[in-house]
């Protein structure tokens, strides 16, 4: 078994919960953080006033990652290629996998609208070279010009390329990298600290019984069963 | 409502002198978080750094205990010379630091410069226990451990070591530290990592350093000066292992903070743990919701609704949760003529729309209204502010004189009057009432105070704090009790510095 756990009865644990100093600021921060890093721009601008907060970052730039994200999910993959350009140039010179990714979704993005031929000379003329250089990228290449071999190609073996959570992988790969070139985290906090409560409970769970949070949406605490 | 039958209204805890007679007055809870903004005590950091806020650090070496006849230490207590001819192993001239090293962060560390090798350039630096006996060098004995420079070698407990790294001699800079995140001492020479060893030793640990021939000489440095390893900002490359490993020595050489690193491999394990993808949202959603951020909020959900794929941010049982939309537009309202220091148009709203909060026996069974009071601080504040100090005196006099020597007001009204004896009272001691987080704070409390008002109200803390504040102060007591319930060694949670923090590093 183990040694026996620590009992935390709800009082003692409330009146812990309640020495915690928290300033209202530093939760303020919380949710700007979130609005920035997930680019929503007006909600930021708002909040900014509502608030008094600073939104720490020029939200320009934010605007213009939103347009590269927003393109990239409506499949515009060649005018968010234009538009990452713009806005940094390195971006893609860094990252030679975002780059192959948003070249394999130009790929699949011809496919999907029927340019078979077309489809076929981008292949070759620019994600070859790619896959040359590295087996991963080949092997990518080799799936996506197999969607080219099936009838019916939603349900082919790999029609999961077709599908819109594609897309917004690689937007979410392109969103990453431009918040990383601008020293800017790639993810908000807030699903960061939730993760390390689910964490942090787990762990506090080996060595004593005290009142959890089960539901984050709530935050409620439950007793927790003996 | 029957706020005393509810397992949530810990509004008695709160009071800030633990007064029991605000015990069912929510508003209390306010009361302690209006001083929150006070200087805390001498001696003391307060506020997010708490965790360190209770410990003492080494700053110099401790005279008292050193091996008197062999060493000379100099009057400011930093270096060390060995003056007499050392003839065997029992004459190590050791010195160890006036306190042990804290335990309550990820990583402790300091260095030794060596000023001049001696006859035989036998110094050590590292680690020892309280009952060390100074005439022997860190290593030699047991719950010690010590990096020699004679023969590079790293001693653990016994007088024979293991091969460790190299050798150090005259103008040379070895550190020495302890990272709680691995549970490891690790060692450093000229800035760059030398090699760790897991650390088995508990209690309190002291920084030890030794020297051992004829005029060596050796300069500490407890932090007062940068140290040539820069532990905040460079280090080799750790592969991501889980504790409790030897730390390799990578071929690539990356400049990381050392500590954000041992942060950064924590952040990838939890990293990993599942979340519903909508959590995030929901919780933003309802602190927007608590606070009364009505144009923000409409903004959010129009935003969420139009991205690719639309966020739901409903909740799922809606029965179950708290009616706050309640009051919305007129929470936002006096929010904002709190926040612009219109107290008395404040106040003149909520006669008209929420009378009772303004009333001295609602919910209580004492004659006084902690809102009210709040109200009136600031508004004798924002007098203050502008220069009214006659004005100021006769309100005083007016609403706040009854508060004096009340337990749970007082202090509040003491501050306020002072504000009157400064000519820069933004420099004094109260000077945190003129700051902004004071207009906050009787923001949050006239909010708090309305959503009370509604008559579907079940949860009482739910008033006080958003759910996203009930997560911050779960993980935060968590966090506080793992630690203490495994030798109360290493960090802790902070929001403050969570925030600050910045798991993205150029290169990753």
């Amino acid at each position: 078994m183990g040694e026996s756990k620590k009992m935390i009865s709800s009082v003692e644990w409330e009146k812990k919960l309640n020495d915690v100093k928290i300033q209202k600021e530093d939760m303020n921060r919380l949710v700007m953080n979130f609005f920035v890093t997930e680019g929503y721009v007006e909600a930021a601008e708002k909040f900014q006033r509502e608030s008094g907060t600073e939104t720490g970052i020029d939200l320009g730039t934010i605007i213009d990652r939103m347009a590269v994200k927003k393109a990239v999910q409506c499949g515009n993959v060649e005018d968010a290629i234009v538009k990452v350009n713009d806005l940094n140039p390195e971006i893609l010179d860094t990252n030679p996998q975002l780059f192959f990714h948003l070249q394999q979704q130009r790929l699949i993005e011809l496919i999907r609208n029927g340019k078979t031929e077309e489809a076929l000379e981008f292949a070759q003329e620019e994600l070859a070279p790619r896959g040359e250089e590295d087996q991963g990228f080949l092997e990518e290449l080799e799936r996506t010009v197999s969607l080219l071999a099936f009838e019916d190609v939603a349900n082919c073996p790999v029609g999961e390329l077709l599908d819109i959570s594609q897309r917004l992988k690689t937007a979410s790969e392109v969103n990453a990298a431009i918040l990383t070139s601008q020293s800017h985290e790639k993810e908000p906090k807030i699903p960061t600290l939730l993760k390390m409560l689910i964490w942090a409970q787990r762990e506090l769970d080996q060595k004593a019984i005290y009142p959890r949070i089960n539901d984050l949406s709530t935050a409620m605490l439950e007793e927790s069963a003996v | 409502m029957s706020a005393a039958t509810n397992r949530t209204a810990t509004a008695g805890n709160l009071s800030n002198n633990g007064n029991t007679t605000n015990q069912q007055d929510p508003a209390s809870y306010f009361l302690a978080l209006a001083r929150q903004g006070s200087p805390p005590p001498e001696g003391l950091t307060g506020g997010a750094d708490e965790e360190y806020e209770r410990e003492d650090v080494p700053t110099e070496l401790n005279t008292i205990n050193s091996s008197g006849g062999f060493v000379v230490v100099s009057t400011d207590k930093l270096s060390v010379k060995y003056t007499n001819v050392n003839l065997h192993g029992h004459d190590v001239g050791a010195v160890q630091a006036n306190k042990p090293a804290p335990v309550k962060r990820l990583v402790y560390y300091f260095e030794m410069y060596v000023k001049n090798a001696g006859a035989r350039g036998q110094f050590a630096i590292g680690f020892t226990n309280e009952t060390f006996k100074m005439r022997r060098q860190p290593g030699w004995e047991a719950n010690t451990c010590g990096y020699h420079g004679d023969d590079g070698h790293l001693y653990h407990g016994h007088g024979k070591g293991q091969p460790f790294g190299p050798t150090f001699t005259t103008n040379d800079t070895v550190g020495a530290g302890i990272n709680y995140g691995s549970q490891e001492f690790f060692f450093t020479k000229n800035g760059a990592i030398v090699g760790a060893v897991k650390k088995e030793i508990t209690g309190a640990l002291f920084p030890t350093v030794a020297v051992h021939s004829q005029n060596e000489e050796i300069e500490v440095n407890f932090g007062q000066k940068q140290f040539a390893f820069d532990i905040k900002a460079s280090c080799s490359f750790f592969s991501s292992l889980p504790c409790f490993c030897w730390i390799n020595l990578s071929v690539c050489m990356m400049t990381f903070e050392y500590e954000r690193l041992e942060r950064m491999k924590q952040h990838l394990r939890i990293d990993k743990t599942p979340l519903s993808p909508n959590a995030s949202y929901k919780l933003v959603r309802s602190y927007l919701l608590h606070y009364g951020y009505e144009e923000t909020l409409n903004s959010f959900e129009l935003a969420t609704k139009n991205t690719v794929p639309p966020i739901s941010m409903s909740q799922e049982n809606g029965s179950d949760v708290q009616d706050i939309m309640y009051a919305l537009n007129q929470r936002r309202e006096l929010r904002q003529l709190i926040r612009n220091g219109e107290i008395d148009a404040a106040i003149n709203k909520i006669r008209q729309w929420f009378p009772q909060i303004l009333e001295p026996d609602y919910l209580l069974q004492d004659d006084k209204s902690a809102t009210c009071f709040l109200l009136h601080c600031q508004k004798f504040i924002e007098l203050v502010r502008v220069g009214e100090l006659e004005e100021a005196v006769n309100y005083g006099r007016m609403e706040l004189a009854k508060f004096f020597e009340l337990p749970g007001y007082n202090d509040l009204v003491q501050d306020c009057v002072a504000l009157l004896a400064y000519e820069e009272p933004l420099q004094s001691a109260v000077g945190y009432l003129l700051e902004g987080t004071q207009r906050e704070t009787v923001a949050d409390t006239v909010n708090a105070m309305v959503l009370l008002t509604n008559p579907n109200v079940k949860d009482l803390q739910g008033c006080l704090q958003s759910y996203l504040e009930r997560v911050v102060r779960q993980l935060t007591v968590c966090c506080l009790e793992k630690r203490s319930l495994s030798g109360n060694q290493g960090e802790c949670f902070s929001l403050r510095r969570a925030l600050n923090s910045n798991y993205n590093a150029k290169g990753s």
